[in-house]
């Protein structure tokens, strides 16, 4: 929780590229975070601006080839991930880093009890009998609220509710202690409720194991009720990089500006929902410059933006954007972004 | 809110389910399934306990002047001894034994009969030659006090020698005393039609085993890694889908002693393109579904991964095609038998067949009929086990995997 402890993610400078029957594509380019112990980064965008395959490289799980990492470093705890062997993966995998998915209808294997798939996990990571293992197993499906665990253990996935389901996933994820949680839209196949619950579950156990968690999405609501910081990617880039505080009340970059203009208020009545005018460029076609400038309304013709890329820096104190146009924007050059502030829940 | 109510209750209501005991019960719910299992279970049932429902050695006999002995018991081979062993503690384990998962219970049964099957190969010394006559000739010498013999009182290879000069000569048609008639040497049609289970059983499950192993671990490998793995596993496929099984068994044995085992290897090695190419389709769909992606994610191993995690998600189809090899290997043993061609001492449905053509071209209806309803009978049975099972894996018949 303090502003002066190691990251215990540091991504710098991740390039991530794809060599297709068309050419090498490049999804995800210069991506620099870092994510602190007890430090919840969200990490949002439209879809295919890649931000889960981001996600899926930290765990190495982008299948290569076709997937290579031509530039950058993931450190976790000090150790590039991206020089990890295999066998040295599956030691991190589940036991130090734990990945949610995001349709808990498919996560859990239909042919297994929710017992045997948790258990699986357990004994695999940890040295425990495999009494001691169903212990544990029953004791994280108590821990993220399931009724009468020991029963629930018996069940096959398709007995089970989605919540329910998101849960054990939860509990599968949580039972090793991991330090850092990868929650790829966890909530986002479920109804409006259960993700509430299923928020305020993950909050509650982050408090009591200071873990980490990257949470990954593209529901700004669920941005605001849950994360410390915030990156905004855009076709393969962090576009802004600022405590969630500052992301809602001084976005700095006009995609920001137009996400958040695009979200519904309640109470509010207007004929039309504010949109960004154009779609997402894929991947095999980025723009030159700033990738955001065919779309950007404070452009306004100027060349800089179609020929220079703008690098992340720090335009206000722990406020890092990437916008030739942003207030303040330093023309020093980028130095490792990092946002290091957690808020205080009342 | 009672609605409701009822709806949240309805999981806890029902015991879990295995999706596997529903396919099980809905393959049963078929009667052509049911039909087929039953003769299925009479031909294995036929084939464990052969030396006791057909055999010239009587079960029990009593020499005059003498005690109780068993020559059946005597003459039991090592093979004989595993099976029986199999038949009378495995069987009841393997279907009784509920307190045990299924896993388990086949370790016991495995832990049972191989121990045996060593031991018995290294303790039974069976005798080499073998007098089948004796007890017949003993008994009208009147030398016998009392005897128990087998429901059949012959061996399939026991050619009738206390008749030498027989009339009318051999084959005998059906009779009271071989009910099934004799073969072209005297040999008891029924008795054989009961041996020949052993190699109908044998080849069908040995062989499509073999298949199924090969086809597992290529098709798998092929589905999981795609590209370049799946490009010149494709042509490997290819390649023996283009052989022909019963040519190359036919060049075979026209160069090599005959062996059953060389046989099903044969055969295995040249019907897996089927199996490898439904578990490539399978690992191909769930090699990206969310829940082997979260077996990555959690650390498991590769062959964690694939074995356990995606191969059992892919044993419908897989099942379906093992039904289908089990009778076309049959089949195929059985082509090679009528044909001159397969095993020499082994009582065999094929072989049997064989003998239905008389020299003079006449034809003995017993010797045809009753091997060739047997393998009619037991294709039919694997070809509507299999017909149910892909019925029962439907989803689009049963409304999703729920």
């Amino acid at each position: 929780m303090s502003e002066q402890s190691k990251p215990l993610l540091d991504v710098r400078n991740l390039a991530i590229a794809f060599q297709t029957d068309s050419g090498m594509i490049r999804p995800v380019d210069d991506v620099s975070f870092n994510i602190y112990p007890g430090q919840t980064l969200s990490l949002v965008g439209e879809s295919g601006c890649g931000k889960s395959i981001s996600a899926m490289s930290i765990l190495r799980l982008l299948p290569s080839p076709p997937a290579t990492y031509p530039s950058g470093q993931i450190l976790f705890e000090d150790e590039d991930l991206l020089c990890a062997d295999e066998s040295r993966m599956q030691k991190i995998r589940g036991s130090r880093i734990a990945m949610i998915f995001q349709e808990p209808m498919t996560s859990l294997n239909p042919v297994f009890t929710v017992g045997e798939q948790i258990i699986e996990a357990i004994t695999l990571h940890q040295h425990v009998n495999s009494r001691q293992a169903r212990d544990i197993a029953a004791q994280a499906l108590a821990d993220v609220g399931i009724a009468d665990p020991l029963r629930r253990l018996a069940d096959y996935p398709h007995q089970i509710s989605g919540g329910m389901r998101q849960r054990v996933m939860i509990a599968m994820a949580l039972s090793c202690r991991p330090r850092l949680l990868i929650a790829d839209e966890p909530t986002t196949a479920l109804d409006v409720t259960i993700q509430a619950q299923i928020l305020e579950l993950l909050r509650k156990l982050q408090e009591e194991t200071n873990m980490a968690i990257l949470l990954i999405t593209h529901d700004l609501g669920v941005v605001a009720e849950n994360s410390d910081a915030v990156a905004v990617m855009y076709a393969g880039k962090i576009v802004e990089y600022a405590p969630v505080e500052e992301i809602f009340d001084r976005p700095q970059h006009p995609y920001t500006q137009g996400l958040l203009a695009s979200v519904p208020k309640l109470g509010q009545d207007v004929e039309r929902l504010h949109t960004i005018e154009g779609t997402v460029p894929p991947p095999s076609n980025f723009p030159t410059g700033c990738r955001f400038h065919p779309r950007c309304p404070s452009m306004q013709g100027d060349p800089q933006c179609r020929n220079v890329i703008p690098n992340l820096r720090e335009n206000l104190p722990g406020h890092w954007c990437a916008c030739h146009h942003a207030e303040n924007y330093p023309t020093a050059p980028a130095t490792h972004p990092t946002v290091a502030h957690t808020r205080q829940y009342s | 809110m009672s609605e409701q109510q009822t709806i949240i209750d309805q999981p806890l209501a029902s015991p879990p389910v295995s999706w596997s005991r529903q396919v099980a019960r809905r393959t049963l719910a078929r009667p052509l399934a049911r039909f087929g299992i039953i003769w299925i279970s009479i031909v294995a049932f036929c084939a464990i306990f052969a030396p006791l429902l057909a055999n010239s050695h009587p079960i029990a006999i009593k020499m005059q002047g003498e005690g109780w002995t068993s020559p059946l018991l005597r003459h039991l081979t090592p093979a004989d001894i595993t099976l029986l062993v199999l038949g009378i503690v495995g069987v009841p384990i393997l279907f009784l034994a509920r307190w045990w998962s299924l896993s388990t219970r086949f370790l016991v049964v495995m832990g049972i009969t191989l121990p045996t099957l060593i031991l018995s190969l290294i303790f039974v010394r069976t005798p080499g030659t073998v007098v089948y006559e004796w007890y017949r000739q003993a008994e009208a010498d009147g030398r016998v006090e009392q005897v128990i013999r087998t429901p059949i009182p012959f061996s399939p290879s026991d050619r009738l020698r206390d008749h030498p000069n027989p009339d009318p000569p051999y084959p005998w048609p059906p009779s009271r005393e071989h009910w099934l008639g004799t073969d072209i040497n005297g040999q008891d049609i029924a008795s054989n039609m009961i041996h020949a289970c052993r190699i109908a059983m044998a080849v069908g499950f040995i062989s499509t085993g073999i298949a199924v192993v090969i086809g597992v671990i290529v098709g798998g490998l092929m589905g999981y890694f795609s590209g370049l793995a799946d490009l010149l596993g494709m042509r490997l496929v290819e390649i023996f889908a283009s052989i022909p099984t019963i040519y190359l068994l036919l060049t075979f044995v026209a160069y090599y002693p005959r062996n059953i085992y060389i046989i099903m290897a044969i055969i295995g090695a040249t019907s897996w393109v089927g199996d490898a190419r439904f578990v490539r389709a399978e690992f191909l769909k769930l090699r990206n579904q969310d829940f082997v992606q979260a077996a990555v994610a959690a650390g498991l191993p590769l062959p964690r991964v694939l074995f356990r995690h995606i191969l059992p998600n892919a044993v419908a189809p897989l099942l379906v095609s093992v039904s289908f090899g089990v009778a076309g290997a049959i089949m195929a043993e059985s082509t090679l038998s009528f044909l001159g061609l397969g095993l020499v001492d082994e009582a065999s449905w094929g072989r049997l067949l064989d003998m239905a053509r008389g020299e003079g071209g006449g034809f003995r209806w017993w010797i045809a009929t009753f091997p060739g309803m047997a393998i009619f009978l037991t294709v039919l049975s694997y070809n509507f086990i299999g017909e149910a099972l892909r019925d029962a894996l439907d989803p689009k018949l049963y409304g999703g995997k729920a």
